[in-house]
């Protein structure tokens, strides 16, 4: 993990000075909520998700006008440059600050790319749909993705009716992309374990989103 | 106790291999229990199923607006746009209303998002001042550059309203005289921006157009430093893909452009663009088929335009088919006619332009033009080897009228002959300094072929055993083709196998002088022998070329593409670069090491794969030919199309090789304590190579102060190297020997670590 962070830290090490002022107002706020969180204070958390997720807007919204890479962003490597800008990369913060900050930026993550499915779908069938051969990068995403990730976020939510422990475990790697072992790490259990789990869920929610043709 | 969950029984099946153990699991765990079963029978389905949305990552978020949706009536800087005219790979052009600093309409390129608008607009800014000095009447001009309110680079230019040259050529049925001269045009606009220092980069017949002034063609040369600003400098591989997705197809596009080594771009660079556009506006084709490269994978792509020769303008005729028709009517001409109209002179003027070494290519597009005007006066063109009967068979031509009736031909010919003696003498006394150019012309292009036929056969005596046959069709192959660094690079290899390391070095050092890349397979362990046996001057000039390969293309994140010998060839001493570049060896090995984890080799040689698709073992250079006739399975150069196979075999070496080269990489980068890690992670019993371990490592303990073992490192260092020489020679060695340049580095760094720790 210290790795990956150091490779996002040189990635985005240039940005990020470049914006340093600006971010350094929320990046202490971020800290003192997880130190508040560190101390038991369960109110704390709950102000943390809107914090993650208006940087996550922000970042995203800042790179589509300046993006060297293409017309879409890659929701993990965004989760990593928030958590860059709002925690910094050398500092003394434990694995369970990290789990909180993942766990909110998860959430917030969830939400954003929700919201953009949502308009897309109905982009794509209220006939406002007039971008055609421009944007041949969105040919690049495959059109039902909308759609698919919807139905996954539906059924996402029945399973947090039914285990909502293993509901955030989904939502957590998932929507940062972390490995196993990270997300072993931040829930405090064993990979073995992670990867039970998610195998469980990953069958429950492919049901959930519709039974494969029998064959 | 509760019944096992859904989850449990789940989960217990999935680890049970066999379906008929299955089934009796799930017959014992569900018991009378239906709906769990069911559920469970397609918790295993939905687990198969193929299209789950988990195991792809979370959908991209999408740009939010492409903003090109109602652009007309918008501005954009002091450009209100009017209409949309063209579309590319590059963006969309638009006609825009230019309001101050005067009134008039322009095309305005807007660029899709792609590679930093930053850069674009810097190195646009930086070209500005020389673009502004171009003013030639076949040159559209370009105005200004900008970034719109929402992030894309934009390019002001002349308005050309016009066709693409090719195009109005067809349209207008020119003949191949006609189109000859709208060429030379395109050629003097060319010619007019190299002067000025401009480089195009990117022509192709959508970027020269053909408007009409008053009903009379007039060639635009449209884009010029526009390509620079968007595409310089592009050599990371993700960016260089969508680079060519963004230029749509790389026809046009010079070998050294294709390469992306980022070998310097210039003049000559466009002068082949310039070849491919002469050659379909005669040929009705492109050099290479068009839909064989768009087709073709990236890698393939580049292979097919650095090194496949494209076929005669008049051969590429025969390959056209049923469109051959349509494309001599084109012409007004027979299809018959048409292959002798462009057979001869206009074949070598486009295979001038064409080579794939820009040394022989025409050094200015002034120089192809004047060489078509010479064609087109029926005067001798430059492009050719200038023989006597072609120089005659020329003078004849152009004295036709003159000489009257067939019949008289020949006498008058002579007659001619004797009366131009003079003027042909003055002639020839004026070319005589570029005779000598020519003649190495003609050398290569008559030649290459015997000398090719030579290595061939030097390739078969040696397989047979014949060393000395080998060596006198080599030393032919060098003879005859003294200015081509291949025969070089072969004989150096024979030289190599037979031990004889100064003449190899020596053969090495004169390919390199001719240009030879010196980063391919051929050239590894080549430092060490240089280092070794070689003069000093040319080691360092090897390492200067390497150094700036390795900055030039090579980072951490790209490390795959380089192979590890490639960068252990970087590493037979310290000082020849700079601290930072070995660092950043160690940092590709380090990556390369994780990224590439699992697909080492086992131990032992590695394989190669045949001809005949077997798999044999890549031997070492077999002992020297004294007198000895080994019969020899491996061949002395490999064939151009195993390259490939070649580099894909030694990627994959094994893995305390990999850490050996590692462990060195820090020890020249100073991190001493991390070569230690890596160099002692590498001694494993049954790998081969281990014994070049000791010096460097010696010379790490050294570094960090642990004389002692310093001191017994060294010994071993100094015992295994002694070994090395004696069994050097020994003919009858059983087992696989460590390829040659093992034994060399190991001699190199021995010979370091003992002028290091001083014994």
């Amino acid at each position: 993990m210290e790795k990956l962070i150091e490779s996002f830290a040189s990635l985005f090490l240039e940005s990020r000075t470049a914006q340093i002022r600006d971010v350094e107002f929320v990046n202490s706020e971020v800290s003192q909520i997880l130190g508040q969180i560190e101390n038991g204070d369960q109110q704390a958390a709950s102000q943390l998700l809107p914090l993650v997720y208006q940087e996550l807007r922000r970042l995203a919204s800042q790179k589509m006008v300046n993006e060297k890479s293409s017309h879409t962003l890659q929701p993990t490597a965004l989760v990593h440059e928030a958590f860059l800008r709002l925690i910094g990369s050398g500092g003394s913060q434990k694995w369970d600050s990290r789990g909180h900050f993942f766990a909110a930026a998860a959430e917030a993550m969830r939400r954003i790319l929700i919201e953009s499915a949502r308009r897309r779908n109905t982009e794509k069938r209220g006939g406002d749909w007039n971008r055609g051969e421009l944007a041949p990068d969105d040919a690049a995403v495959d059109c039902d993705d909308p759609a698919s990730l919807l139905a996954l976020d539906d059924a996402l939510i029945k399973l947090s009716l039914t285990d909502a422990a293993l509901a955030k475990l989904v939502e957590l790697r998932y929507f940062t992309g972390m490995t196993v072992e990270q997300t072993a790490e931040i829930l405090d259990v064993s990979p073995r374990t992670i990867k039970r789990q998610w195998a469980y869920a990953r069958a429950w929610l492919r049901r959930e989103m519709g039974e494969p043709d029998e064959r | 106790m509760n019944p096992p969950s859904e989850q449990d029984i789940f989960l217990t099946v999935c680890e049970i291999e066999g379906t008929a153990e299955r089934a009796e699991y799930l017959r014992r765990a569900c018991g009378s229990d239906a709906i769990l079963r069911a559920d469970i029978e397609s918790l295993l389905r939905a687990a198969d199923a193929p299209d789950n949305p988990l195991d792809r990552p979370p959908l991209a978020i999408p740009a939010q607006d492409d903003g090109f949706d109602d652009l007309i009536g918008t501005t954009v800087g002091p450009y209100r746009l009017m209409e949309q005219i063209g579309e590319g790979g590059f963006g969309l052009v638009f006609v825009a209303q230019q309001e101050h600093p005067v009134r008039r309409h322009v095309a305005l390129k807007i660029i899709k998002p792609g590679s930093g608008s930053k850069e674009v607009i810097a190195r646009f800014e930086a070209e500005r001042q020389a673009l502004a000095m171009m003013d030639h009447p076949n040159i559209a001009r370009v105005f200004d550059a900008g970034v719109t309110s929402d992030g894309r680079p934009y390019f002001v230019m002349e308005l050309v309203r016009g066709v693409p040259i090719t195009e109005f050529a067809d349209a207008r049925r020119k003949t191949i005289r006609n189109r000859l001269l709208l060429f030379t045009d395109v050629c003097a606009a060319v010619h007019h921006a190299h002067q000025k220092g401009i480089i195009h980069r990117d022509i192709k017949p959508s970027n020269v157009m053909v408007t009409l002034h008053d009903d009379k063609p007039v060639v635009k040369v449209i884009d010029f430093g526009v390509a620079k600003a968007i595409g310089q400098l592009l050599t990371d591989k993700t960016i260089y893909t969508r680079f060519f997705s963004m230029i749509g197809t790389p026809l046009y596009m010079s070998p050294e452009q294709a390469e992306m080594s980022g070998l310097d771009v210039d003049t000559r660079s466009d002068i082949y663009s310039l070849g491919v556009l002469l050659y379909e506006l005669l040929a009705g084709a492109t050099p290479f088929d068009r839909e064989r490269l768009d087709s073709a994978g990236l890698d393939e792509m580049r292979r097919i335009i650095r090194e496949e020769e494209p076929p005669r303008l008049s051969k590429r005729l025969s390959t056209l088919g049923a469109t051959m028709t349509t494309v001599s009517d084109a012409r007004r001409l027979e299809p018959n006619r048409m292959t002798s109209v462009l057979r001869g002179d206009l074949d070598w003027i486009a295979m001038k332009a064409l080579e794939k070494d820009r040394n022989r290519r025409y050094d200015s597009a002034a120089a192809m033009a004047n060489d078509i005007a010479r064609y087109l006066n029926q005067e001798p063109i430059e492009a050719r080897p200038p023989t006597t009967i072609y120089q005659l068979a020329k003078f004849s031509r152009r004295h036709q009228v003159v000489l009257g009736t067939s019949g008289l031909v020949l006498m008058s010919l002579l007659v001619g002959l004797a009366a131009s003696l003079w003027q042909m003498q003055r002639a020839v006394t004026e070319r005589d300094q570029k005779v000598a150019a020519l003649r190495e012309i003609e050398l290569f292009a008559d030649k290459v072929t015997r000398a090719n036929a030579l290595m061939a056969s030097a390739q078969t005596h040696l397989e047979s055993g014949q060393w000395e046959s080998a060596r006198y069709d080599l030393d032919a192959a060098v003879a005859q083709q003294p200015s081509y660094y291949l025969p070089w690079i072969s004989r150096a290899q024979f030289f190599l196998r037979s031990q004889r390391w100064g003449a190899a070095a020596t053969d090495f050092a004169r390919a390199m002088g001719l240009g030879a890349p010196t980063d391919t397979p051929q050239w590894w362990g080549v430092t060490a022998l240089l280092l070794q046996h070689g003069d000093p001057s040319i080691f360092e000039s090897f390492m200067a070329q390497y150094e700036e390969k390795l900055l030039r293309d090579s980072s951490a994140s790209n490390g795959v593409r380089v192979d590890w010998e490639w960068l252990r060839n970087g590493l037979a001493d310290g000082d020849s670069m700079a601290t930072a570049s070995y660092a950043l060896i160690a940092n590709i090995a380090e990556h390369k090491l994780v990224d590439e984890a699992g697909t080492e080799t086992p131990f032992g040689p590695p394989l190669i794969r045949a001809p005949g698709n077997r798999y044999t073992e890549h031997r070492p250079p077999p002992p020297p030919p004294r007198g000895g006739f080994e019969r020899e399975g491996e061949s002395l150069e490999i064939p151009r199309h195993d390259r490939l196979r070649r580099r894909e075999v030694i990627q994959n070496i094994p893995r305390p090789l990999r850490l050996y080269i590692t462990g060195l990489a820090h020890l020249r980068a100073g991190q001493h304590e991390r070569a230690i890690e890596r160099l002692l992670e590498s001694v494993t019993s049954d790998w081969p190579g281990q014994d070049l371990v000791h010096a460097p490592l010696a010379m790490s303990y050294f570094r960090t102060g642990q004389s002692q073992q310093a001191a017994s490192s060294l010994a071993r260092s100094i015992d295994a190297t002694k070994r090395l020489l004696s069994t050097g020679t020994d003919t009858n060695r059983r087992g696989p020997a460590p390829p040659w340049f093992d034994g060399i580095e190991m001699q190199v760094l021995d010979r370091e670590a003992r002028t290091l720790i001083g014994k």
